[in-house]
C-alpha cells in the first residue's frame, strides 16, 4: 500500500514537472489516435447513412458485420495487420510495420465499426417524416441526409467520442503494429505495459492519470453540450 | 400555371395492390377534397402524387412522362406535401423556414421572403422559438409557411385539421383560402369533410382502391349538417 502511495506521489511530480519523456509519450498517443479518428469518421458516417437510408441487397448483412466488428479485440486487429504488413506479407512492400502509420491503420480499423454501428442506430431512430419533409421542401438526397445528420448531431458526436475512447486506450494493436519504440511509437498504453513489467510504477500511474483526465474531460464536454440542447420531448408538445 | 394531370396511378407492394389505374387532375386555384375511411390509402396516394414514393405505374400529361422515377422527380418539383402532424426540424422557426427557401437568392431577398412568410402565417412572434416546442396549430402554420415559401403550384394536405381546436382550425382554413387566392391548387385528404364547408364542393372518395366522385357531395350541404 505504501508503495502505491509513494508511486502515485512520484507520478504527480512527473506530471507537474513537465517531464519531457512522459509528455512525448502522451504526444504520440494523441497524434496517432486523432489522425486515425479524423480519417475514420467521414467514411464511417457516410457508411452509416447509406446503411440507414439506402435500400440495397446485403444491407442487413453489412449491419451485422459492423456490429460483430465491435467485439473484435485490438490484439486481433493488430495480428491481422501485422501479418499483412510484415516483410513477408502481401503489403510488406509498404515498409509500414513498426511505424506510426501502421498504428494509425490499426486504430482506423478499431474506430470505424464503432462510429458506423452507433451512428447507424442513431440515424435509424430518426422520424421517417424528417426525410420526407426535407425532400418535399426541395432538398436533394445529399442535402436531406446532411439535414437528418444535424437532427442527431449529439448522438453522432457521442459515437465519435466513444471511438476515440476505444483507440486512445487500446494497447494490443498499438503494441503489435508500432513495436513500442521509445520516442517514436511508444504511446501511453504501451508505455504503461512496459514500465509496469519493469516494476517502474510511477510513470505508469502518471500516464494512467492522463488517460482518465482525458476521458473525463471528453465525457463532461459531451454531457454539457447535450444538456444545453435538451428540450421538451416531442410527445409533450 | 398548367393543371397537374395524372393518369393510371397504380401502387403495389409485392402482390398487394393499394390502388389501380386512378386518374386525377388538380387545377391551379382550385381545391379538391379526398375523402375515404382510415386505411383506404389516402396517405399513400398523396405520397405518390407528391413524388415521395415512386408509383408502380403512372402517366403524367404535360409534360408527358411515364417512367415512375422520373415522374416522381417531376412531381417533387411541382407539389409540396404536408404531413398530418408536420415535422419540425431542430432549431428555430426561422431556421425551419430557411430550409424551404429556393437556393441562390441574395441575402436581402432571403430576409424579405422569410419576413413575408412569418407575417403571412401569423407567426412573427414565434420566429426565434424552438420549432419543436410549438403547439399543434402553430406547427401546422409553420408547415404552411414552409410550403408557401417553397412555392410549388400544388399542395397536398394530409388531414390538416386533425387534432386542432375550432380556433386553430379557423386560422388554418383562412390560410388555405389565401393559398387558393394565390393560385395554388390544393388536394386535402380528410375523413371529416364537414371541416371544410367552403371547399366541400369538389369531393373525391377513395375506397377499395378506386377513386370516384363522393356520393355524399351530391346531396345538399344542409342535409349533411342535419345528419
Amino acid at each position: 500500500m505504501e508503495r502505491l502511495s509513494e508511486a502515485t506521489l512520484h507520478a504527480l511530480q512527473l506530471l507537474l514537472s513537465g517531464d519531457p519523456a512522459l509528455w512525448d509519450i502522451v504526444g504520440v498517443s494523441f497524434r496517432v489516435s486523432v489522425t486515425a479518428l479524423l480519417l475514420a469518421t467521414p467514411p464511417a458516417l457516410l457508411l452509416a447513412a447509406l446503411l440507414a437510408f439506402a435500400r440495397f441487397p446485403g444491407r442487413r448483412l453489412l449491419v451485422s458485420l459492423f456490429n460483430t466488428l465491435l467485439a473484435v479485440p485490438a490484439v486481433v486487429v493488430g495480428l491481422t495487420f501485422y501479418l499483412l504488413l510484415s516483410r513477408a506479407g502481401p503489403l510488406g512492400e509498404w515498409r509500414l510495420l513498426f511505424t506510426q502509420s501502421a498504428m494509425v491503420i490499426g486504430q482506423i480499423s478499431l474506430a470505424l465499426p464503432i462510429v458506423v454501428a452507433m451512428a447507424h442506430s442513431a440515424l435509424q431512430e430518426i422520424d421517417p417524416r424528417a426525410w420526407e419533409t426535407a425532400r418535399t421542401l426541395g432538398a436533394g438526397p445529399l442535402r436531406a441526409a446532411a439535414l437528418l445528420m444535424g437532427e442527431v448531431r449529439y448522438a453522432l458526436l457521442a459515437s465519435v467520442i466513444a471511438a476515440f475512447g476505444r483507440i486512445i486506450a487500446e494497447v494490443g494493436s498499438a503494441m503489435m503494429l508500432g513495436g513500442n519504440i521509445l520516442g517514436y511509437t511508444r504511446n501511453i498504453t504501451t508505455a504503461i505495459a512496459l514500465e509496469t513489467s519493469k516494476g517502474a510504477y510511477a510513470q505508469g500511474i502518471a500516464l494512467g492519470m492522463v488517460l482518465l483526465l482525458l476521458a473525463f474531460t471528453l465525457n463532461a464536454g459531451l454531457h454539457w453540450m447535450q444538456g444545453r440542447s435538451r428540450l421538451q420531448p416531442e410527445y409533450l408538445t | 400555371m398548367s393543371a397537374l394531370q395524372l393518369r393510371d396511378i397504380t401502387l403495389r407492394y409485392g402482390a398487394r395492390s393499394l390502388f389501380e389505374g386512378l386518374d386525377l387532375d388538380l387545377h391551379p386555384g382550385r381545391c379538391r377534397l379526398l375523402c375515404g375511411d382510415n386505411g383506404a390509402g389516402k396517405s399513400s396516394l398523396l405520397r405518390v402524387i407528391a413524388g415521395l414514393q415512386p408509383a408502380t405505374r403512372i402517366r403524367l400529361l404535360d409534360p408527358p412522362e411515364q417512367r415512375p422515377r422520373r415522374a416522381a422527380r417531376q412531381l417533387r418539383r411541382r407539389v409540396t406535401y404536408l404531413h398530418q402532424h408536420p415535422y419540425a426540424f431542430r432549431g428555430s422557426v426561422l431556421a425551419n423556414l430557411r430550409l424551404a427557401l429556393p437556393r441562390g437568392l441574395g441575402r436581402a431577398t432571403r430576409r424579405a421572403r422569410l419576413d413575408e412568410a412569418l407575417r403571412w402565417a401569423g407567426i412573427e412572434h414565434l420566429a426565434r422559438a424552438e420549432a419543436i416546442r410549438l403547439s399543434g396549430g402553430e406547427r401546422q402554420r409553420l408547415a404552411l409557411a414552409r410550403a408557401w415559401l417553397r412555392g410549388t403550384p400544388f399542395l397536398l394536405l394530409d388531414e390538416p385539421t386533425a387534432n386542432l381546436d375550432a380556433a386553430a382550425r379557423a386560422r388554418m382554413l383562412a390560410l388555405l383560402d389565401a393559398l387558393l387566392a394565390d393560385g395554388r391548387g390544393l388536394l386535402i385528404a380528410t375523413h371529416d369533410p364537414q371541416h371544410f364547408p367552403a371547399f366541400g364542393r369538389d369531393r373525391l372518395r377513395l375506397a377499395g382502391g378506386r377513386l370516384g366522385l363522393d356520393r355524399a357531395a351530391a346531396a345538399p350541404a344542409a342535409a349533411q349538417e342535419a345528419g
